[in-house]
């Protein structure tokens, strides 16, 4: 970086006596030096306008909504500063609890472990495939990856709609359920499995194909040592491979964990999930308190608490990345 | 050595058909039902009663799904244009110079990245509306460009810091200066690595729903993904034209996906990218 900003030196000017050259070289140097130090944050100012009053500022808002009980009035609103109320009371709700904290923690736990395993196995199975296979397979993964949240959504919604999708059309046709009175949208077991399965179709890819890039650079002798020593494939994978690859899995896993702690779109968009309150998470309930309820200080509240929680999750993913010195920050 | 190759002859067919399968149905069930004329009761046919686009005109005459299009579109533009000038020079300086600061700025646009929509949809709500900027496609533009912002950074620092400072130094040897330089020479360099951003921007805006779906009640300004919705919520029963549009919104993403998808594969574990 330095030889950049040292290369456009101006020669000094030959003809002019020394002692001038000399501090006219002197007033080039200062110019140069005060340069490295403004272009860089020259060319960071607009980035940083934005971040700053689209990001950081809204952030320090939904803080300060979070401690006043706000009035919607014609013409803009009123808050009252009322402390810790609104955590207090949200806290010791107890459909709080039961609902929101379970529904995310549980779903998020499912989604994470399911979407890495279904990708690792995937990533094996296209780490022994040919050229060909490899990449028919690959597209049909880029496929599910690509599908948008909102789209790939309803067709979920209809593939499981009541009577008329093809799951319980399939389902009541080998006598598991009645398809005229089953409705799986309206319990929370099959609610959920449902957008588990939505988020896992979708966040399973990413794992795939990151973790393929991690495969194909464990060193062929490994494994071949293994099958001398007598390892069976399972052995082979957990004394091998995993340890291998142990950095892509901490980094998979965290991502997953903060992606899937925040599924909003998929939640919202299932039929009966703005109004049945044992299907809220933090994300609908929070967006509901604020947009449906008109109470936007406990929707702030609950999203300062989400907020807190990711970032937790994210100075843990930061500190990995700093230990595998991967990221050259 | 022999039961494992019989076991993998049999089990690695299976495991790509089952993979294929689970992979594809759902794109499939989505653009079939779509086609098909008679989608509702359709059940678990897997093949189509038959193919009519009859749904697809449908979604553009009644559903106003061209409007909603064309919306998405001019979000989509105007966020990459935008975000992605701030993103690439703000790449530059992270990239090429030393500064004080340098790694708590990384560090930040890492952290930023990770804010959930949630908590950002409700201050945005009350500061757009103060400013009279709901309804409006510029209003959403203005926010999907600092959503966008920080992971096209993080990106295109990466793509600039591959570009050799030789090059540079070659064009300083030649007597330009640094905006010469920049123009002439890192700019067409990291080109590639720009559309890329500018790609997956223009995807993070046009599938993006909470926002759309919170700022634009006028249904002149809904978003093709927020069209959808509306869509299913008018005429839970209609699938027919809810595929049909679906289809519509997919489309474009996945033949993009399709495309980059060798490009995706490497360098991929340090980045963000999903949906």
């Amino acid at each position: 970086m330095e030889e950049t900003l040292t290369a456009p030196a101006a020669p000094a000017p030959s003809k002019e006596p020394a002692r001038s050259g000399r501090t006219e070289s002197e007033k080039a140097l200062r110019k140069k030096r005060r340069v490295a130090i403004t272009r860089p944050w020259t060319l960071l100012a607009p980035s940083l306008v934005v971040l700053a009053g689209l990001l950081l500022w809204p952030l320090i808002q939904v803080g300060k909504l979070s401690l006043q009980s706000y009035e919607v009035k014609f013409g803009g609103g009123v808050g009252t500063w009322t402390g810790f109320d609104n955590y207090r009371a949200l806290l010791s709700q107890d459909e709080f609890w039961k609902y929101v904290v379970a529904n995310t923690v549980f779903f998020a736990v499912a989604c994470v472990v399911l979407t890495i395993v279904l990708g690792t196995l995937v990533a094996l199975l296209l780490n022994r495939l040919g050229t060909v296979w490899r990449l028919i397979c690959g597209s049909a993964i880029m496929a599910a990856w690509a599908m948008p949240a909102v789209t790939g959504t309803q067709v979920w919604v209809w593939i499981f709609a009541p009577e008329d999708g093809i799951a319980p059309k399939l389902a009541g046709s080998l006598g598991l359920i009645d398809p005229a009175t089953t409705n799986w949208f309206t319990e929370r077991l099959p609610f959920y499995a449902i957008a588990t399965l939505n988020v896992v179709h979708h966040g399973f890819p990413f794992v795939a194909i990151t973790v393929l890039a991690g495969l194909v650079t464990i060193p062929k002798e490994l494994y071949e040592a293994g099958m001398i020593d007598g390892a069976n494939a399972w052995q082979r994978f957990w004394k091998i491979t995993v340890p291998a690859i142990r950095p892509v899995f901490m980094v998979v896993g965290i991502l997953s964990t903060i992606w899937d702690f925040k599924v909003f779109t998929q939640i919202f968009m299932m039929p009966g999930a703005d109004s049945q309150e044992e299907m809220l998470n933090i994300g609908t309930y929070s967006y509901l308190k604020a947009f449906a309820a008109d109470d936007y200080g406990t929707g702030a509240a609950s999203a300062v608490i989400l907020t807190l929680i990711l970032l937790i999750i994210t100075l843990v993913y930061i500190r990995t990345l700093f230990k595998q010195g991967e990221e050259d920050l | 050595m022999n039961r494992s190759t019989r076991a993998s002859r049999i089990g690695l067919p299976v495991a790509v058909i089952a993979l294929l399968a689970f992979t594809l149905f759902p794109v499939y069930w989505m653009v079939s039902t779509g086609l098909d004329p008679r989608a509702n009761s359709r059940g678990a046919d897997l093949l189509p009663s038959g193919l009519t686009f009859e749904h697809f005109s449908y979604a553009f005459k009644e559903g106003n799904f061209d409007q909603y299009l064309w919306n998405s579109l001019l979000v989509g533009l105007g966020t990459i244009l935008v975000s992605g000038l701030l993103a690439l020079l703000a790449a530059v300086a992270v990239a090429r110079f030393k500064f004080r600061f340098r790694t708590s700025m990384l560090v930040m646009v890492l952290i930023v990245q990770m804010v959930p929509m949630e908590a950002l949809v409700i201050p945005l709500f009350l500061q757009m509306r103060d400013y009279g900027l709901l309804n409006s496609l510029l209003g959403l533009t203005i926010v999907y460009i600092g959503v966008s912002l920080p992971f096209g950074i993080w990106t295109l620092r990466g793509f600039v810091a591959t570009v050799p400072k030789e090059v540079e130094e070659a064009a300083y040897v030649d007597g330009c200066g640094w905006g010469q330089m920049f123009w002439r020479v890192l700019l067409p360099l990291v080109a590639p690595g720009l559309v890329a951003t500018s790609v997956f921007a223009f995807i993070t805006a046009w599938n993006e729903f909470v926002f759309a779906y919170t700022f634009m009640k006028d249904g002149e300004k809904y978003t093709a993904a927020v069209g959808i919705f509306q869509f299913a919520g008018q005429n839970t029963t209609a699938w027919g034209p809810i595929m049909a549009a679906s289809t519509l919104v997919t489309l474009p993403v996945l033949i993009f996906f399709i495309i980059i998808q060798r490009r995706l594969a490497s360098g991929l574990a340090a980045g963000a990218v999903k949906g």
